[in-house]
């Protein structure tokens, strides 16, 4: 596809200790891109999201965004993460703060906005995740579908070049999931780039460009998710595909 | 009975010693254990190793020891300063290592993704911390950073034998005047009390105030 090169991951290996969690990954996700990650437990998904963003290091191999490799710590390093949005799958929302302050704090801390300008903000993003009736209460006062949601209203509000999505239904019960897929599909819609880990089918079929298949740290499978689901090349994937198609 | 009455201005120096040695090694205490909490829980290797060192020298050396190196050493470096402010160095040092432990533990009790999810969103490590990591880690520590203080309140007796003004000290004067040594150290303790229920107190205040979980 030749789309222009937001998120390039290049020869990327990774260790825990003995443990080669990132094995040799090639990736690129182009603008406006999204692309789903699937994989068995333990593959590395999560640490693909998470090197992406500088949470976790990599021993070699380089990733760049938007053409600038990451910066190590510092100022430069947190200047980049507040272009990159990141979902949880623990929702993590701030919880010493109301709804509001958590969306609003990092626009007031990193962006410099002024209180002001960035409640108003902050309400516009709740009003469109559905949560604007909830601004003034706090995190455990909510379902996790609606922290969810706060959560990726609060990422949207740095106003991110792409944003990473760690298993963001996992935690919640069924009848909630839709509610934060149905955000998460429209932001597809609206463009944004997007790394996904998911296990729901559905939302890959619907909304990812491609899909990409991690087995034991390495990338087994890149593709479109039609031909991913269809066809899986690897025996891994058709095991996979197998054991989740069944329940 | 009245060796309180007696000798009035001599508890009350020596209480007001007391008072302002805690207060003054509980500020440097408060402020060196949080820069120290703060290293050792840094990105940065070097200050994470500074921080270790810090609490372990400080932790492990007994008080009494650490008065000797500083009223005894400091000067020999040229730094020649009232025994007061060395006092409050040598205790507030001390005591710094175990505010930084107690904050420690208070940050390991906040989940890790607070942290994770601040610094996604662009915060640097200092903004994650102060902002959203100690907020929540100061409720699980104001006891045992009010044990802290109170035990260095107590431990500010050591003081009196480098021959700064404090409560402890003021029995020499008493009892050469032949006062009853009973009754001499009831009052120096009823002056320890004051100082150390009144720390109870404050902390008390501040749990009601802040303690409370959402
Ligand atoms: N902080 C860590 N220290 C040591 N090992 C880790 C750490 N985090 C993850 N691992 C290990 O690295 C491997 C990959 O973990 P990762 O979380 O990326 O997998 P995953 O594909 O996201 O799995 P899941 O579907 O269960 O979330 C696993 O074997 C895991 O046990
Ligand atoms: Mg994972």
């Amino acid at each position: 596809m030749a789309v222009d090169p937001l998120i390039e991951l290049r020869n990327v290996n990774k260790y825990y200790g003995e443990l080669h969690v990132l094995r040799d990954i090639d990736l690129t996700v182009g603008k406006g891109e999204v692309v789903v990650v699937i994989g068995p437990s333990g593959s590395g998904k999560s640490t693909l999201c998470r090197t992406i963003n500088r949470l976790e290091t990599i021993e070699s191999g380089t990733i760049t965004l938007d053409g600038r490799p990451l910066p190590a710590e510092g100022k430069a390093l947190a200047r980049l993460r507040a272009e990159v949005g990141m979902v949880f799958q623990s929702f993590n929302l701030f919880a010493h703060r109301t709804v509001l302050q958590n969306v609003s704090l990092a626009q007031v801390k990193v962006r410099g906005r002024g209180r002001q300008e960035a409640d108003r903000r902050s309400r516009e993003l709740l009003d469109r995740v559905g949560l604007l009736n909830q601004a003034d209460k706090y995190p455990a006062q909510l379902s996790g579908g609606q922290q969810q949601r706060v959560a990726i209203a609060r990422a949207l509000a740095m106003e991110p070049k792409a944003m990473l999505f760690d298993e963001p239904t996992s935690a919640l019960d069924p009848e909630m999931i839709n509610e934060v897929l149905e955000v998460m599909r429209q932001l597809a819609r609206e463009g944004m780039t997007m790394v996904v880990v998911t296990h729901e089918m559905g939302f890959a079929r619907a909304s990812a460009n491609r899909v990409v298949f991690m087995a034991d740290g390495r990338i087994v499978e890149d593709r479109s998710p039609d031909e991913f689901f269809t066809d899986p090349r690897s025996d891994r994937a058709k095991d996979f595909l197998s054991k989740i198609l069944k329940h | 009975m009245n060796v309180l009455t007696d000798n009035f201005s001599a508890y009350g120096a020596g209480f007001l010693g007391t008072l302002e040695l805690t207060v003054y090694a509980s500020l440097l205490a408060l402020a060196l254990g949080f820069l120290m909490a703060s290293f050792r829980v840094a990105p940065v290797g070097s200050l994470r190793i500074f921080g270790t060192a810090w609490v372990t020298v400080l932790r492990n050396t007994p008080l009494t020891l650490l008065f000797f190196a500083v009223l005894l050493g400091l000067p020999r470096f040229g730094l020649v300063l009232p025994f007061k402010v060395f006092a409050v160095l040598a205790l507030g040092c001390y005591t710094s290592a175990f505010i930084c432990e107690a904050l420690r533990s208070g940050i390991n009790t906040v989940p890790r993704g607070q942290g994770e999810a601040a610094r996604s969103l662009g915060m640097t490590f200092g903004q994650a911390l102060s902002l959203v990591v100690l907020p929540q880690a100061f409720r699980s520590v104001i006891p045992p950073v009010g044990s802290t203080l109170i035990a260095l309140a107590k431990n500010s007796a050591i003081a009196g034998a480098f021959s700064v003004t404090e409560l402890l000290g003021t029995y020499k004067t008493l009892n050469e005047l032949g006062y009853n040594i009973v009754w001499t150290f009831v009052w120096i303790a009823v002056g320890y009390l004051i100082i150390t229920l009144a720390i109870s107190a404050l902390f008390h205040a501040l749990e009601r105030r802040w303690g409370v979980a959402r």
